[in-house]
């Protein structure tokens, strides 16, 4: 017999605003930011010195040495030393399938607490020695005399001493995630002013929302920034004409700086409960994680684009649901690349596509613009891989309980891979 | 009746290359019926693992479709080098190979390898021998081999048939992958697989031989493409490539790949000109 399940309550979050790449926390590892998250979460809900069920968060660019990253920053953290963690790693699906794992053994009474995250930094990137000389290391390690010692170290040469610095490329297709975006966008046929007004969409979004306080229970400042370094509110559809494609090739190019999001660093985390707990500790409950679906895609062989799987997990949660693409308040998609949210949109309305590659009868249909990451997504905020998902959670959470009981919201996020990861919240 | 010789141990490929550029010339008549084998050969786990990593291929218990080559390869070029072949090997252009794998090779059979060359054939270009090579274990043939060489110049024997080099893909628009493909491949493929002909090794060596660069080996190319479709492959398959363009290291090239018939149609092209490197099918078998 199926235990009875509950649907986990997401008590609030919190994050360190955003920084560009090779900036402002160029100094920290992924420790310090998701340290300095989580003692920002524990000071935002008294959790000093408290047990939790367990803390999952996790990075995507990550150093061998930080195999427990997790616990290492639960240990740093204010939280009970007693309270357990582990890491998980689906590029940038990452930080959503945390707080999905966490909601989980919540609905199944496997956990009262739990807190969700991710972090990650592209400045303060792991750096892997060189191939060849890794081998010729490990020869050396287990030699067992000195002369297997001497002929493992003879295989040394100068061009080895160079290190290996991580790529943003799939390594199956060897093409960055900007020309796999860039590739999508043609097929669709994504225009260059759409993106770029989805872009500046975004910017005025995040900065509207900064001024009318919507962060100030959601963010906590860190190493002197308080807002996201990447925001620009005066972002303007002019300006954004005036930048070169750096994404795909001649005329057709229509990927820029502007409407791509930019590397990133930083962390976020989500608490999550039952209601009894959260009740308890008289904490207060913003919404419900409902349900959440993954899915993978061909991106290889198959034709189908890279970060197109969200537009195939979708239709399956909906159908699980009893419901339709149109039933949700507010729609969170997050913004690897304008070009990524409008073909997925596009995708949605396109009846042929959604009968021959997501099996319906029917399209899902439009939405209602207006109702599309309302208090910004990625390209103004920025987009560190794993707390990404962070973020979008605890800003739909809050959203959700803004607009009252009974609303409900929809989270999309494509990652490397071909993967995608999506979920409902409701209030 | 074919006369038959078994060797004790794999031929020294250096050596071989050097005696059959010193012998190359005042060659001719017509393909030696000769057949050399080895018998109960086992695989070099080292070899085998090395091998997989500079093609791509995931480390298993079965070998690569491409590897028993590796085994065949010193045999064909003792064949090659010997005095009464009648095409001088330096020169020799790699312009097609078919691989049948008949049925998948554990890593730690051992195995039964027999070469012999035929279908000496007239080309626009010269001449072009099969090079031939059945690979059998426990009196099973599980894998059979055929490399297409092309000697530019060279005069087929009269009534020879005419060469077949083509081999037939469908538009392949669509870029699957895009490799960079570093200055050293040559030399990396050269020290797993033995095949340390000149034109593979450096710019220095190649232009000896009238090359502007140092090229990759072919069946390099061909092992990466399918290494490329790693758990896609039937696992009884019959392999047919065509050889095009020399890759020149380095080179960022692309690889286009489509199903068709319940396997694959590759090719792969240099990224900048489009210019076709290999393509080739694999079909079940």
């Amino acid at each position: 017999m199926a235990a009875p399940t509950r649907k986990a309550a997401i008590v609030g979050g919190n994050r360190i605003p955003f920084a560009r790449s090779n900036s402002r926390y160029a100094r920290a590892s992924n420790q310090d930011m998701l340290t300095a998250t989580l003692d920002g979460l524990v000071a935002r809900f008294g959790l000093q010195d408290e047990r939790l069920g367990e803390v999952a968060a996790g990075a995507v660019l990550k150093h061998a040495r930080d195999f427990n990253l997790t616990r290492e920053s639960v240990l740093g953290s204010r939280l009970a030393a007693s309270t357990p963690a582990y890491d998980v790693q689906q590029a940038c699906g990452t930080g959503l399938e945390a707080a999905i794992l966490v909601a989980n053994k919540i609905a199944l009474g496997q956990l009262e607490s739990g807190i969700a995250g991710g972090v990650d930094t592209t400045s303060d990137a792991p750096m892997a020695i060189n191939e060849d000389m890794r081998r010729v290391l490990l020869a050396v390690n287990s030699a067992k005399t000195v002369q297997q010692r001497l002929k493992a170290l003879a295989g040394i040469r100068p061009g080895q001493l160079l290190p290996e610095v991580p790529r943003n490329a799939e390594p199956r297709t060897g093409l960055s995630m900007g020309e796999h975006a860039a590739i999508t966008a043609a097929e669709w046929e994504i225009g260059r002013e759409e993106q770029d007004e989805l872009a500046v969409a975004s910017h005025r979004n995040l900065a509207a929302a900064y001024d009318r306080g919507f962060f100030d229970d959601l963010v906590t400042p860190y190493l002197g920034l308080a807002r996201d370094q990447n925001l620009r509110p005066d972002s303007s559809p002019e300006k954004l004409a005036t930048l070169q494609p750096v994404f795909g090739k001649g005329e057709g190019a229509t990927m820029t700086a502007g409407n791509s999001t930019p590397l990133t660093d930083g962390a976020s985390a989500v608490l999550l409960g039952s209601d009894e707990w959260a009740a308890a500790k008289g904490l207060p409950v913003l919404a419900h994680l409902v349900d959440a679906q993954t899915a993978a895609v061909d991106y290889v062989h198959g034709g189908e684009g890279l970060l197109m799987a969200p537009v195939h997990a979708v239709p399956v949660l909906l159908a699980r649901n009893g419901l339709t693409l149109q039933d949700f308040d507010f729609y969170e998609v997050h913004e690897a690349f304008a070009s990524t949210v409008l073909a997925t949109l596009k995708a949605w309305e396109d009846p042929a596509y959604c009968k021959d590659t997501l099996g319906l009868d029917t399209p899902l249909g439009a939405i209602d613009r207006s109702k599309l990451n309302v208090n910004g997504s990625s390209l103004a905020a920025g987009h560190p891989f794993a707390a990404t998902g962070g973020r979008i959670v605890a800003t739909l959470a809050k959203l959700l309980h803004e607009a009252g009981p009974g609303k409900r919201g929809l989270i999309s996020i494509c990652a490397a891979g071909g993967q995608g990861v999506v979920a409902i919240l409701e209030s | 009746m074919a006369e038959r010789t078994v060797l004790a141990e794999a031929p020294n490929l250096p050596a071989l290359f050097g005696r059959a550029a010193l012998s190359a010339r005042g060659r001719g008549g017509d393909l030696p019926a000769t057949r050399l084998a080895r018998v109960g050969v086992p695989v070099d786990a080292a070899q085998a693992a090395d091998y997989a990593r500079v093609c791509g291929f995931p480390l298993t218990d079965t070998l690569p479709v491409t590897f028993p080559h590796l085994l065949a390869f010193p045999l064909q070029v003792a064949l090659m080098a010997d005095p009464a072949f009648p095409l001088a090997l330096p020169g020799l252009v790699h312009v097609r190979n078919s691989i049948s794998s008949i049925r998948p090779v554990r890593a730690s059979a051992e195995l039964d390898v027999e070469v012999w060359a035929e279908r000496f054939a007239a080309h626009v270009r010269g001449a072009t021998v099969d090079l031939c090579a059945s690979v059998s274990t426990g009196g099973t043939e599980v894998w059979r081999g055929r490399s297409t060489y092309l000697a530019r110049g060279a005069t087929a024997p009269a009534g020879a048939p005419d060469a077949d080099v083509t081999v037939d893909v469908v538009a392949l628009d669509r870029t699957a992958a895009q490799w960079r493909v570093p200055a050293d491949t040559g030399r990396r493929y050269a020290k797993v697989s033995g095949d340390v002909n000149p034109i593979h090794l450096s710019t220095l060596s190649a232009k000896a031989f009238g090359f502007k660069r140092a090229i990759a080996h072919g069946m390099w190319v061909q092992a990466r493409a399918l290494a490329a479709l790693s758990g896609r492959l039937p696992e009884a398959a019959d392999v047919d490539v065509a050889f095009r363009k020399p890759l020149f290291l380095p080179s960022t090239v692309t690889l286009g790949t489509e199903q068709v018939d319940g396997g694959w149609d590759l090719a792969v092209r240099n990224a900048g000109s489009g210019a076709e490197h290999l393509v080739g099918t694999v079909r079940p078998r």
